[in-house]
């Protein structure tokens, strides 16, 4: 952390209000990943004509690169545990493999599950929608689990 | 509609800055949280689930329209489904190993993290391969049972 992090009782509300923003806005529910697969779909369309959430993705983009701007740098160097465990001339290669692997797993399993963090775990659970208080407390206790494994395995 | 993709990118922007600022973006502050070594990530979560439950229940309760398209403020949630466990599952197996969802996956690009890149490319193959599983079982629903947890493009849409 190169810098002082954001109290949780501010960061926290302020995500919450994006929520009802998108709600009262448009009435729509945020999700990050419903914002991919508008860029995704729209590329693969050959189109540029970008929804609200292709719009949200870049916003999301451009918001980071305006933090590391002000920060003077990234949040973070290296990447955490992947670059402690695996290191030498093999070990970037095998972390790319394991962050390729672990990203198509991400966008698969959400995709099934129709939400993310934020599409299930933030807007579907202050909806109150019970596909939603499973779906997160799924994701929440299997990567509880497997970070709990990989801890144990290093 | 220009409104509300002017909405969305402002939106995307605030939702950028704040997960960069909180250090959501680190697979550090993640994995410090899954492993309960900080209650950051759980007291982040819970304060944004509770002020939009009660920013939405308020919204519900005035029922207003939409101020950029006119529409009525509403929605429908849904039962839980195999896919809800399913999908979750797979996510929750990525979202362990890399500390990363598909939100810190934008923003560490934004930020100019090099190791977000082949994350993103997973991504962007993980949407492609739902789309095409979800195709195979929308063409031939009886031949293929396995992917029963695949839901159809009108489920997917309505997924809450």
């Amino acid at each position: 952390m190169l810098h002082s992090q954001l109290p949780w009782f501010i960061g926290g509300p302020i995500l919450g209000l994006c929520v009802v923003a998108m709600r009262w806005l448009m009435n729509e529910r945020l999700g990050v990943m419903g914002a991919w697969s508008d860029v995704v779909h729209t590329v693969a369309a050959r189109r540029l004509s970008f929804g609200p959430f292709g719009w949200m993705l870049f916003g999301l983009i451009a918001g980071a690169a305006a933090f590391a701007l002000v920060a003077g740098g990234p949040d973070f160097h290296g990447y955490g545990w992947l670059t402690d465990t695996f290191t030498g001339p093999n070990g970037t290669l095998i972390i790319v493999a394991i962050l390729l692997a672990s990203g198509v797993l991400i966008g698969l399993g959400t995709k099934i599950a129709g939400g993310c963090t934020s599409g299930n775990g933030l807007s579907g659970n202050a909806m109150a929608s019970p596909a939603s208080l499973v779906a997160t407390m799924t994701f929440f206790v299997t990567g509880i689990a497997v970070t709990l494994i990989t801890e144990a395995l290093i | 509609m220009a409104g509300t993709r002017v909405a969305g990118l402002v939106i995307g922007i605030v939702f950028g800055v704040v997960l960069s600022w909180s250090g959501m973006t680190s697979p550090n502050v993640i994995r410090e949280g899954l492993l309960f070594q900080s209650s950051y990530l759980f007291l982040f979560f819970g304060g944004a689930v509770t002020t939009a439950f009660v920013g939405l229940w308020l919204l519900r309760r005035r029922a207003p329209r939409a101020l950029l398209t006119g529409e009525p403020v509403q929605w429908e949630t849904i039962k839980p489904e195999r896919r809800h466990i399913a999908g979750s599952l797979i996510f929750g197996i990525g979202w362990g190993v890399s500390g990363a969802c598909p939100g810190p996956i934008a923003t560490q690009l934004g930020q100019g993290i090099a190791w977000g890149i082949p994350t993103t490319v997973g991504l962007v193959l993980g949407i492609v391969l739902f789309d095409r599983l979800q195709a195979r079982a929308q063409a031939a629903p009886k031949r293929a049972p396995a992917a029963s947890v695949i839901p159809s493009p009108v489920a997917a849409d309505a997924s809450a």
